[in-house]
């Protein structure tokens, strides 16, 4: 136990120092384009932290956000662990949100039952369309990585479509106005309730997401199932021999993966808010958040527990540029810093990746 | 322990120029190991030094740090003289030193000549390439067609390619890691004529590291003996005697017979001591039946295959490299689709291709790669212990934690198997105790059929005679055994039958007691009688 606490020791202040600096670098960056651009950094900077924390209600907003980030990225890392790579969550999520708003106005019923339905509706509709591209692997050999990507195309067109005719989503003429491709919003008590801290608007998909959080991480370290999973994603000759089915196993992580997906775009609709709207399903109610949770993952390496604070982050980052341009500055510039941000976020544990990769083939090749 | 070599001191006071590698008091420590500990070490241009040492003795530690790979935590390096920091394979191959792998690092999709020129800056030029390869094959004898696909090369000819990636930089010091490991005894005569030549005629320092005592005892001029990190005795190999070697690198005689077999020092028509099973025979406990498995390509690699295997009995599978040993031991991992035939274990028909089917029927296997499917490297030690079967450790599907340890705990010691703890992963610990696991694993699964390919591949000497009694062991308890190795001696030493293949399928067999060695070399050649 010793020997362990001594190689996590510094370990940890090795990964915070190269967060501090990389950070550091990608704020000194942001100011020196600031100004070269004739602004002013000292109230951009205010803004970020504004937005994102100081001004009332916003952390608030920023937990609101970073609920549905951490619900892509657990799904993320399930499939990951398999060794599947699926980059489709975009479009897993919309599928996932479309599917919730039709079955929850064609079942109806008493508002807190419905809610529930809606989210399980969401996690299935996100299943099935992940779902396509297990089946897409597993009988005819085509890699998850495109097929996932390519269906958050053909997801946004079917939706975009469903939103057209009012026979699937689209919400009847007296409750759209003149409005276009919108669905009907949903009924005050088929909304997701929020706690309210602080003056804080908490939604409860943040306590659905943290408490999911928990269990994924449980579940993949500490079930016979969580580790014939990761037996699959790090050896598959291994797994087949010793009884892990690549297509059962794999087929239900990548249908997981896009349940977590469709669950988020489900908490969005429900949850509503300043980010996602107005309890009804539009065109680009993804929001980018199925690409953030994806790259939460990939920051978070994998861990469940990890991706809780990153999504808080990376939900930061999005609440606090919202508030960037109300500096005058030109929002082109603030979403160059947006990504200056995020890369400083993702270079860290790059580095890492790779130089532990480098540290373990040399063991593995040369010594004890 | 007395010294191998009668006055070691007399190699140095011959040669007056500065050696063109020396090691001064390095250290290396990784962790709490110790892998090398104060190496004073030194090698001459013009001479082949072979370094000898069990796996884990710190061999490749040092040769690494050669390299550029590993930095020593202690102590200097000087390259003809001059104090040398090398912080990476760039720096080492400025400084003139190659090393040829034990493992390839060739693109199979690419020819002789693609793969020679990798790695090179600035523009190609083929036919420049195409001559250096081709003056390098006169010069050393390695004769290779440049044009040649290297996927489809013997194992032989890609260490070839190996070796004249290397050489093409002209390096002064050449270093061999386990060259022959993965070749055939002639390919190994081969390789070490070509080894003469290299330092024959520029002055070049050859080093052979090896932990077979034969070919170091015949193919260098110096030798070193590693053990436990320290140089423990050094000398010529002219005044070496293969038994003090041996002693040498083991810590103590070596009289076993599978050491012996081992080192290459059993004479194959010794006649072993135990021949017949120990236990009377029991039932057939596997049945293959005419099996025909294709490649995804469509090439046949199992052809009419049939074999069949009594409980108690070890059975050898000898043969030339490449006739389908590979595929027998993926057919008996359920990791290939038959396309006829049938597979019986113990009267159970078995669906093949399923995942999990073979161990499910009670086919432990200890692979012939151990990375493909035999571990998780990944994962920790505990985790690799229950691969094929988490009920022991588990509850309603909840893995406990404290049963997993404790059960790694027990096979720890039980099979000797040294490392830092059941949570160790896999990737640090060594060959030999990787391969100690994979053993524990499939034991413990109490296999009605135990297949061993390759067991003892790459194994130290205290490993192997380790490995071959465990094996002894399992066959007396009426498992049946089925060996598959290409190695001859090790199949003379542990089998009661042998059988022989070639093309895909058994060509032929004979009982061990009366074994015709003339006439398993022509099976193995593929010639009926």
């Amino acid at each position: 136990m010793t020997t362990t606490a001594r190689r996590l020791g510094p370990r940890i202040s090795e990964w915070l120092m190269f967060y501090v600096l990389s950070i550091m670098v990608a704020l000194l960056l942001s100011a020196i384009l600031v100004e070269a651009t004739g602004g002013d950094w000292r109230p951009v900077m205010n803004a970020l932290l504004d937005g994102s924390l100081r001004k009332p209600g916003r952390w608030g907003e920023t937990l609101g956000t970073a609920a549905p980030m951490l619900l892509v990225a657990l799904g993320t890392i399930v499939s990951g662990k398999a060794g599947l790579i699926n980059i489709g969550q975009e479009g897993q999520l919309l599928v996932g949100a479309a599917f919730a708003t039709y079955f929850s106005f064609l079942i109806g019923g008493p508002g807190p039952l419905n809610v529930v339905l809606l989210l399980i509706f969401g996690a299935i509709g996100g299943a099935l369309w992940a779902g396509v591209a297990a089946l897409l692997k597993f009988w005819r050999n085509v890699p998850e990585v495109l097929s996932t990507l390519l269906l958050v195309t053909v997801g946004g067109q079917l939706v975009a479509y469903g939103l057209s005719q009012s026979w699937i989503l689209l919400a009847p003429l007296a409750d759209r106005g003149n409005r276009n491709q919108v669905s009907e919003q949903l009924a005050d008590n088929n909304r997701l309730p929020h706690l309210e801290i602080f003056g804080n608007q908490i939604p409860l998909a943040v306590v659905i997401s943290i408490v999911l959080a928990v269990i994924v991480g449980l579940v993949l370290s500490r079930t016979v199932w969580g580790f014939r999973l990761r037996m699959l994603g790090r050896n598959p000759r291994a797994a087949q021999r010793s009884g892990v089915a690549q297509t059962t196993y794999g087929a239900s992580a990548l249908m997981i993966s896009g349940a977590f997906a469709g669950l988020a775009g489900a908490a969005m609709l429900a949850g509503g808010g300043f980010a996602f709207g107005n309890y009804q399903l539009v065109p680009g109610f993804s929001a980018n958040i199925g690409w953030a949770g994806l790259l939460v993952a990939l920051v978070a390496r994998e861990k469940a527990l990890v991706a809780i604070p990153v999504a808080f982050i990376f939900a930061g980052l999005r609440t606090g540029s919202s508030f960037v341009g109300a500096t005058g500055v030109e929002s082109k510039i603030t979403e160059v810093i947006q990504g200056f941000l995020v890369l400083a976020l993702l270079i860290p544990p790059a580095v890492m990746f790779l130089r532990d990769r480098r540290r373990a083939r040399a063991v593995a090749t040369g010594t004890v | 322990m007395t010294p191998a070599f009668s006055d070691s001191s007399e190699v140095d006071s011959t040669v007056e120029s500065a050696p063109a590698v020396e090691f001064r008091n390095i250290t290396k420590r990784f962790g709490a190991v110790t892998a090398c500990d104060g190496v004073d070490l030194s090698f001459q241009r013009g001479r082949i030094h072979g370094i000898l040492g069990e796996n884990g003795a710190g061999k490749s530690t040092l040769m690494n740090m050669l390299i550029g790979l590993v930095l020593p935590d202690e102590g200097s390096i000087r390259i003809d003289g001059a104090p040398q920091q090398i912080h990476s394979p760039l720096a080492a191959a400025s400084l003139g030193i190659g090393m040829v792998h034990q493992h390839f690092s060739l693109v199979d999709a690419l020819s002789v000549w693609e793969n020679v020129a990798l790695g090179e800056i600035g523009r190609l030029d083929p036919s420049a390439i195409r001559n250096r390869i081709g003056e390098i094959a006169d010069q050393y004898g390695l004769v290779i067609e440049p044009d040649a696909r290297v996927g489809e090369l013997t194992a032989g000819l890609r260490q070839r390619v190996e070796i004249i990636k290397c050489l093409r930089r002209d390096p002064g010091i050449v270093i061999f890691d386990e060259p022959t490991s993965v070749l055939t005894p002639d390919e190994s005569v081969q390789l070490f004529a070509s080894l003469r030549q290299v330092v024959a005629d520029e002055g070049r320092a050859v080093v052979l590291v090896s932990h077979k005592l034969d070919e170091v005892l015949h193919a260098t001029d110096d030798i070193s003996i590693m053990r436990q990190g320290k140089v423990v005795d050094r000398g010529l190999a002219s005044e070496a005697d293969a038994r003090t070697l041996a002693r040498g690198m083991v810590g103590r005689d070596v009289s076993l017979r599978s050491e012996s077999a081992a080192l290459g020092l059993l004479s194959l028509d010794q006649k072993a001591l135990d021949l017949a099973p120990e236990t009377p025979l029991g039932p057939p406990m596997l049945q293959i039946e005419n099996v025909v498995v294709r490649e995804i390509g469509g090439r046949v690699v199992l052809d009419g295959l049939s074999l069949e295997l009594r409980s108690g009995e070890i059975v050898g599978v000898a043969g030339v490299e490449g006739n389908g040993q590979r595929e027998l031991g993926d057919l008996l991992s359920s990791l290939v689709q038959l396309d006829s035939g049938s597979v019986v274990v113990d009267d159970e028909p078995v669906s093949v291709g399923r995942s999990g089917a073979m161990a499910k029927a009670g086919v432990g296997v200890i692979p012939e790669d151990r990375h493909d499917s035999g571990i998780v490297l990944d994962m920790t030690l505990a985790e690799n212990l229950v691969l094929t079967d988490q009920s022991p450790v588990s509850n309603r599907g909840i893995i406990d934690q404290r049963a997993l340890e404790s059960r790694a705990q027990e096979m720890i010691e039980q099979f000797g198997i040294q490392c830092s703890g059941p949570n160790a992963p896999m990737w640090s610990l060594s060959g030999g105790n990787q391969q100690r696991v994979v053993l524990a694993r499939e034991l413990a699964q109490h296999p009605k059929v135990l297949v061993a390919a390759q067991p003892t591949r790459g194994l130290d000497v205290g490993a192997i005679e380790y490995m071959s009694d465990r094996l002894r062991a399992a066959a007396a308890d009426g498992v049946a055994v089925l060996l598959i190795s290409s190695e001859l001696e090790e199949i003379l030493d542990l089998s009661h039958r042998i059988v022989v293949m070639n093309s895909g399928r058994i060509v032929g067999g004979m009982n061990r007691s009366n074994v015709d060695l003339e006439e398993l070399g022509l099976m193995m050649g593929g010639s009926t009688k």
